[in-house]
């Protein structure tokens, strides 16, 4: 019905909606969909029984899973020296993991708070799930900075509860915002996410036959009945999460950068670094975004909710991050020349030439070069290009990290002090075990939760707004196509005729 | 007003009006001892009302913080006595010594409650005035060793498991007494060289008591060649006693006198008094010619890197140019230094001082005693004192001492052998395959401290006391007797404490009273004077050294140059070879002292290893790195060992370090580093000739303390050279000078090209802000002290002593050589060393300059660490201190990060319970333990090795952040007993005085190149020396402020050699092949 297929006979082209005919905008959803459909479609997800590709990919990070714990099991039992970390590299993987971490929750909130205040109505097909991978990277995060400490059982000092040492935390200390940011930016994300899925979960109650699911899915729905009243106070407290949450994209990473930028080390020791590690995040959170929504759409059969369209807004955004993120690594080397700071210039000398020059370079090459692949519309149309795309930045973000922590700090001020560091086996471990922590709620996610932001979707397809129509009229899509306003809420749309 | 009842009679107390007027309302309210209380209120309290109440109190009490009010301060005074002759907690100092080498040195031990924990130099002995060496240092670990040999042993290899009683001993050497009162001369005693007038009388009691007995001494780092030198140029042995503060000009040949001389603490103190004189405008100058860089060479002023076995030749064509000797050898290549050094001890007659090293022929410390005597050094410069006896048994020396036993034991003669110390089976040298000589007795015993390659050997091995828990006396360099006293009874099994040579030899000779004290004392009754004796007795306990028992210098003249025998020249076709004493090992007999172990080497950085030293050029041609495993030949043995790329050897030069290669010892001494001694012969024991390197192909890891940068890493280099400095520039961090530019400019001679002052520029006030600022001192953190701290580079010589005193003196854990690779050594204080050379004009590094630059936390008023500890972990007290609080750190390691100068250590494991020898699984250094962390220790660290922690200082465990704190433990002790007093009345400040603290490193220091005190006091010695336009702070630009501030390190070459790289640039490869001709 929604087909604007000049060609019709090519049953492919039926998905096909990033051609930009400036007369018509694009269809959000494709297919033969209407709202029946696309319920059936996301609670079947949740409802059905798994594809055995689930079970496969979900024994796996659970068995990563397994051994994140027992590194953890190791590491506490026996101490942080079973990392590489040393003298003077004190910081190693688990900050650059935690770093890394951080930055892929970013897009999740991205998407739905900042494109759902900009009415980017081609949000609603991955908010719901780039929300979930925001706040399961953000766990994983989280995660790193409390075992790091040399003491983990102590890491709740870090935390501003009375006491009976009557002793508050070092507020100076930026790892002490840390806690704040990422603890409030965990917390609203939650809430956001939570909230938006309060529909969708009332809708699975419904469905749902088995006896726990019903009791499950009716508790977490509050009760939810679809009334006017509901939808109402809904709306307004998404709208005022979404209007919490915005900043907090900015600021949690912002406040991260400052745990290089308040220090004295050069290399860290920048002022370009909130923006540039905001821009960084977002880069690499659409990276992840694509790189599960591209095998996920396949897996559950939903390339109709999301479209090549959604993949390839992605990409621009990548591109677009991708260049601010280019363009801090030239100005940090402007500025370490302008500076005429010897430790600063030597700092990035070191990068470019010395013993992690291939650190470097590989995130160079991983940021700055193999993405602008995408600058090519078929590249962005054409699955392997575009999941190298994704894999570069998802790698080169990694490396971004690795070279502002590891290359820093391994040559400082007092040359006697200068070492190399060398991961072992369990920093690695862990970097995995990080992933496998990830795709096991994830995978969970993806199994017991609406996928789909399936209230929200339906709001921008067509039939949404049937309602001004005269029923006994034949429904006529290019009207429709007409009244479809995403610069105004569904329900204003069609309201001035 | 209630009425007064009129009808009470007779006297009263009341309490009020109202009782006194007995008003009905008093009676009622004396009823009852609370009034106004019913305690039924509280039980028919209604639900509702309880929990209003709970909620008012919780608000009031928790919410509110009321709960955790601040109680206005109130000082109390406490009153406090103790029991008589005892202060718990409070250390008490003994008066000792220390052996090594045949020469005691003067200790002062701290004993906390019985436990000797700390070893410091006796200020009153003179081969110490208070400091010490590395190895005395780390005495104290060595003592409370685990796996020290505790109890009697028998049988070869592991012993027979029996575990024998003294008397069961005393009973095996009566049934030897037989043979020997029938054959003496099949008996043998092999002791080490030994100054003790006990073990003298012992042993001439010995011999006198059984005239054939043979007694032999040896030591493989002896003084055969000097002793025999100066019998060649005086006719009987002497002894030099330097005095290198009255030197102007030193001429070194080969020698370490700062570094490895039995008398290097008082060298290295004399050295760097005419150091420091620089800024009084006078300036000793230090001519190094060496083939492997020692200490020594490293602060020479010029230094020549020249083949050791041409060394004899340099001394002969220095006194030819002196005139002293007819004909004149070119030496190409060293004409030059030769010059040099003629013109400079021309001018300096009677105030120069030659000086040879151990491992020159006694030709050529003839010849330098001729050339003193005619520079008319000899009564300034140099004495000459009695030399107490030539060492060794046979009046020949060590090597022939121990090459007769040998042949003694081969030929069948001798058949008993009693080994008083020492590990001859090890460090003998290996044409003599003494290890096989032992298995060819019918009985040999071993006093031995620890169950080593000897004692395996041996059919008893006995346990012989550490030096703190056994009596004994010695005399120091210039002849000053001291006595030993115990610190602590033996830690043994019981009837198998350990004993002292003297305590054994006695026993076996049957005497009654064969114990240590009564021995020392009967000795010294020899040297004090008998009137008053007890008194003197006490006394000399007191002091640790007996009054004028030095030896009186001698008149004696040597003989001319021309009446000597020249040096012998021979000349070598392939490599040379020199063994060294380790500067960690010394001869090996610290393989088991885990802080010497870790104790990086002075100029190699190196741990846990010793490695052919080789130069770079030498190293190039062979296609060798650092690491790669070569096979070095001389005649018939070879020897694998690790090559390491030293700059500054010379070429055609390769170094042994020994000491290590240990097979059998405890578990932290063996398999670690190289055997060398399977390369030295009793021939050779000092320069090996004609040796043959080959590559092998192998490699092998060293952990090596501090990166170097030199053949493959450019932009290392590069970066370096401008920190360090180069071509005689100074650097941002290090700063130097010649002295002649020095004197011309004080203040900007030191500092880099268009450098500015000091930056202190403040956007705001510092987070202290003082009552009052004090003259002089600093601005903020100065209540009641400000400690500051001055380093003088110019006088540091990176012994290593103060690395030792540090761990030593706070708990500082080793971490074994897995985790030295990971660079997590944890020694609060390092010894940053830098080379410098012009890499254009000496690219391979064998002219370079050395600085060692000692770095421990520089106190920054404003330091970095403290804004990023997210649980104010490390904070600053009142008085300048950068503090650590241990149980309050979480380890997030950021300070570290944030820390400029990278003196923060981190506890990555529980280092005091691990073995420091690792798992040998890479990255598994540490077994997982699932006790409570905290237990850890408790549950883990021997209970005898544990005895050695300082109780003044917490002993971290994992996860927790550590550094210097300026031995905060020692100034609390000064500033509270100073502020006790003070309350008292006894004193009229509450502030310490100038000197009265010593920090753990100033203590040690033999050069006194650290100075501590108060900021505060204008008169204080820091205060003065942070004055001197030498003064810098390292990385001021950082707006740090630290506390410490260094001294620019001051050269003073000769004019006529090139000021910088040494002072040498023209090459000395030709003298690879050249030879000097007479």
């Amino acid at each position: 019905m929604a087909t604007i297929s000049t060609q019709p006979e090519k049953p492919q082209v039926l998905f096909d909606n990033t051609t930009d005919d400036p007369t018509r905008r694009a269809p959000l959803v494709l297919g033969d969909n209407d709202f029946t459909s696309i319920t059936d479609k996301v609670t079947g997800i949740a409802a059905g029984k798994p594809p055995a590709k689930w079970w496969i990919a979900f024994l796996f990070a659970l068995s990563l899973l397994g051994m994140l714990g027992g590194l953890i099991g190791y590491l506490v039992t026996t101490g942080p020296g079973v990392w590489g970390n040393n003298q003077p590299v004190s910081w190693g993987f688990p900050i650059i993991n935690f770093v890394f971490w951080v930055g892929i929750g970013h897009a999740g909130t991205l998407i739905s708070a900042i494109l759902f205040l900009f009415r980017q109505n081609w949000r609603t097909a991955i908010n719901r799930f780039a929300e979930a991978m925001t706040i399961f990277a953000v766990m994983c995060a989280g995660l790193f900075p409390g075992i790091h400490v040399g003491r983990p059982w102590l890491a709740y000092w870090l935390q501003p509860i009375p006491n009976q040492m009557g002793m508050w935390p070092q507020f100076r200390s930026p790892l002490l915002w840390d806690v704040f940011a990422v603890g409030t930016y965990a917390t609203v994300s939650a809430l956001f996410w939570y909230v938006g899925m309060i529909p969708d979960l009332a809708t699975l109650r419904d469905r749902c036959k088995n006896k726990y699911g019903q009791f499950a899915y009716g508790l977490f729905s509050l009760g939810w009945t679809g009334s006017s009243r509901h939808w109402h106070r809904y709306e307004k407290a998404y709208l005022l999460l979404a209007a919490l949450a915005t900043p907090l994209v900015l600021s949690v990473h912002s406040v991260v950068s400052f745990d290089f930028a308040i220090s004295q080390l050069p290399g860290w020791h920048t002022t370009i670094f909130p923006p540039y590690f905001v821009a960084g995040a977002i880069y690499g959170g659409f990276a992840m975004v694509i790189t599960l929504a591209v095998p996920a759409r396949a897996m559950f059969g939903i390339k109709d909710i999301i479209t090549d369209r959604h993949i390839e807004n992605c990409c621009k955004v990548m591109l677009g991050t991708g260049m601010i993120v280019t363009y801090a690594y030239s100005i940090e080397f402007f500025v370490a020349w302008y500076s005429g700071h010897h430790y600063e210039q030597a700092a990035f000398l070191n990068r470019l030439m010395g013993p992690y020059a291939w650190a470097y370079w590989t995130m160079i090459f991983c940021n700055c070069v193999g993405p602008h692949v995408l600058w090519f519309k078929k590249a962005r149309r054409w699955t392997p290009t575009i999941m190298f795309a994704a894999m570069c930045v998802n790698v080169g973000m990694w490396f971004e990290r690795y070279v502002i922590v590891v290359t820093s700090l391994q040559r400082d001020f007092l040359p006697s002090s200068w070492a190399l560091f060398k991961p072992t086996w369990v920093d690695y471990g862990m970097l995995i075990g990080s992933f496998g922590l990830f795709f096991t709620f994830f995978l969970l996610f993806c199994k017991f939760l609406p996928v789909i932001a399936m209230a929200e979707v339906k709001t921008v397809m067509p039939q949404a707004h049937d309602i001004v129509h005269d029923p006994d009229e034949p429904y006529n899509p290019d009207e429709d196509q007409a009244d479809y306003r995403p610069d105004r809420p569904h329900y204003e749309w069609g309201k001035k005729r | 007003m209630p009425q007064v009842n009129q009808n009470t009679t007779g006297s009263e107390y009341w309490r009020s009006l109202e009782e006194y007027a007995k008003a009905p309302e008093v009676a009622e309210l004396l009823k009852e001892e609370f009034p106004g209380y019913d305690p039924d209120d509280v039980l028919t309290v209604s639900r509702r009302r309880f929990v209003q109440l709970m909620a008012a109190s919780m608000s009031l009490a928790g919410l509110t913080l009321t709960g955790c009010r601040r109680w206005p301060q109130e000082k109390l005074a406490p009153f406090a006595s103790r029991p008589d002759g005892q202060a718990p907690g409070v250390p008490t100092y003994y008066a000792s010594m220390i052996e090594q080498g045949g020469v005691a040195n003067g200790v002062l031990v701290t004993s906390f409650d019985g436990r000797p924990i700390k070893i410091e130099g006796n200020p009153l002995h003179p081969g110490s005035l208070g400091a010490t060496d590395a190895f005395t240092q780390a005495s104290v670990l060595q003592m409370y060793d685990p796996y020290r040999l505790r109890q009697i042993t028998k049988g070869k290899d592991d012993g027979d498991g029996s575990k024998p009683t003294w008397d069961e001993f005393i009973e095996y050497s009566a049934t030897r007494g037989k043979t020997l009162r029938d054959d003496p001369g099949s008996f043998a005693v092999l002791s080490q060289p030994s100054s003790s007038p006990s073990l003298e009388r012992m042993k001439d009691a010995l011999l006198s008591m059984f005239p054939g007995v043979r007694w032999y001494e040896y030591e493989p780092i002896n003084r055969d060649n000097e002793q025999r030198g100066a019998i060649e140029a005086f006719g009987k042995p002497v002894r030099p006693q330097y005095h290198l503060d009255k030197a102007q000009v030193i001429v070194s040949f080969d020698s370490d006198l700062l570094g490895c001389h039995p008398n290097q603490v008082r060298h290295a103190r004399d050295w760097a008094k005419g150091r420091k004189s620089a800024d009084e405008g006078s300036m000793n100058r230090l001519f190094v010619a060496e083939s492997a860089m020692s200490i020594t060479g490293s602060v020479a002023d010029n230094r020549l890197p020249i083949r050791s076995g041409k060394i004899g030749g340099l001394v002969q064509a220095l006194s030819q140019q002196l005139g002293l000797m007819p004909g004149s050898s070119t030496l190409n290549g060293a004409s030059e230094f030769v010059q040099a050094i003629v013109k400079d001890l021309d001018k300096h007659r009677g105030a120069s001082l030659i000086v040879a090293g151990p491992n020159q022929p006694a030709e050529v410390h003839a010849l330098c005693w001729a050339l003193n005597d005619a520079l008319g050094n000899i009564g300034k410069t140099v004495d000459v004192t009695d030399e107490p006896k030539i060492v060794g048994g046979s009046g020949g020396g060590c090597f022939q001492d121990i090459a007769e036993l040998s042949n003694g034991i081969e030929e069948g003669r001798i058949k008993n052998l009693l080994i008083l110390g020492g590990n001859p089976a090890y460090d003998a040298p290996a044409d003599l395959d003494f290890a096989a000589k032992l298995d060819k007795l019918e009985s040999a015993t071993h006093l031995t401290e620890y169950r080593n390659e000897t004692s395996r050997r041996c059919h008893w091995q006995l346990p012989k006391a550490n030096y703190l828990e056994c009596w004994g006396d010695g005399r120091a360099w210039d002849g000053t007797l001291s006595i030993q006293q115990p610190l602590i009874l033996p830690i043994a099994r019981k009837g198998a404490e350990s004993k002292s040579p003297i305590e054994l030899l006695a026993m076996m000779l049957g005497e009654k009273e064969a114990d240590g004290y009564t021995l020392v004392r009967q000795t010294m009754a020899q040297f004090l004077p008998s009137t008053g004796f007890e008194n003197n007795w006490r006394k000399a306990l007191h002091e640790g050294v007996v009054p004028d028992s030095a030896f009186k210098p001698l008149t004696a003249r040597p003989k001319t140059a021309n009446e000597l025998v020249p040096p012998a020249l021979a000349e070598t076709q392939g490599y040379e070879v020199t063994f060294i004493a380790d500067p960690s090992m010394y001869d090996g007999r610290y393989a088991d002292n885990g802080w010497l172990q870790e104790t990086p080497g002075p100029l190699t950085k190196m741990t846990w290893d010793n490695a052919a030293l080789i130069n770079i050029a030498d190293a190039k041609e062979l296609g060798v790195g650092n690491g790669d495993i070569i096979t070095i030949t001389v005649g018939e043995k070879s020897l694998e060992i690790a090559a390491y790329l030293m700059p500054g050897q010379a070429r055609g030069s390769i170094a042994l370090p020994l000491g290590y290669g240990r097979t059998a010892s405890g578990p932290i001494g063996v398999n670690v580093g190289f055997d060398t001694y399977k390369l030295r012969s009793s021939q050779r024991p000092g320069i090996a000739r004609d040796a043959k390197i080959a590559k092998t192909g192998k490699t092998y890891k060293l952990a090596l303390t501090q990166n170097h940068h030199l053949l493959n890493d450019n932009i290392g280099m590069d970066l370096t050279e401008v920190r360090v400095g180069h071509k005689g520039e100074a650097g941002m961090i290090i700063k130097e000078a010649s002295f002649e530019a020095y004197k011309k400019d004080p203040v900007h001679s030191t500092k880099m090209h268009g450098e500015h002052g000091s930056v202190s520029l403040q956007l705001w006030d510092g987070p202290y802000e003082p009552g009052q600022k004090r003259p002089g001192g600093p601005e903020a953190f100065n209540e009641p002290h400000a400690w500051g701290m001055t380093i003088d580079m110019n006088a540091c010589i990176g012994c290593n002593a103060c690395v030792v005193a540090c761990q030593a003196e706070n708990n500082v854990p080793i971490v074994g050589k897995d985790m030295v690779l990971m660079s997590r050594e944890m020694q609060w204080l390092r010894i940053d060393r830098y080379f410098k050379n012009d890499r254009e004009a000496d690219p391979d590094a064998e002219h370079p300059e050395v600085v060692h630059q000692p770095m421990l936390c520089q106190q920054c008023e404003n330091a970095p660490c403290e804004q990023v500890c997210p649980v104010a972990a490390t904070v600053h007290d009142a008085e300048g201190l950068n503090v650590m609080v241990y149980n309050r750190c979480i380890g997030t390691r950021y300070c570290s990060n944030n820390c400029p100068y990278k003196v923060r250590r981190f506890n990555y494991f529980d280092f005091h319970s691990q073995n420091p020898r690792g798992t040998g699984i890479p990255g598994m250094a540490a077994k997982p333990w699932l006790l409570m962390p905290d237990m850890q220790q408790e549950a883990m660290i021997d209970k005898i090795k544990r005895m050695v922690f300082n109780p003044d200082v917490t002993v971290r465990m994992r996860g927790v952040m550590e550094k210097c704190t300026f031995c905060v433990q020692r100034i609390k002790r000064q500033t509270i007993d100073a502020k006790n007093k003070w309350a008292r009345g006894e004193r009229d400040k509450m502030t310490v005085d100038d000197g009265a603290i010593i920090t753990a490193c100033q203590q040690s220091c033999p050069t006194q190149a650290i100075s501590f005190g108060d900021l505060n006091d204008a008169n204080s010695e820091v205060t003065k020396s942070q004055q001197n336009p030498r003064g810098y702070k390292v990385l001021d630009g950082l707006n740090t402020r630290s506390r410490t501030q260094y001294l620019a390190k001051l050269r003073n070459p000769n004019a006529s050699l090139a000021s910088t790289g040494g002072g040498h640039h023209q090459s000395e490869e030709a003298s690879h092949t050249q030879e000097a001709h007479s």
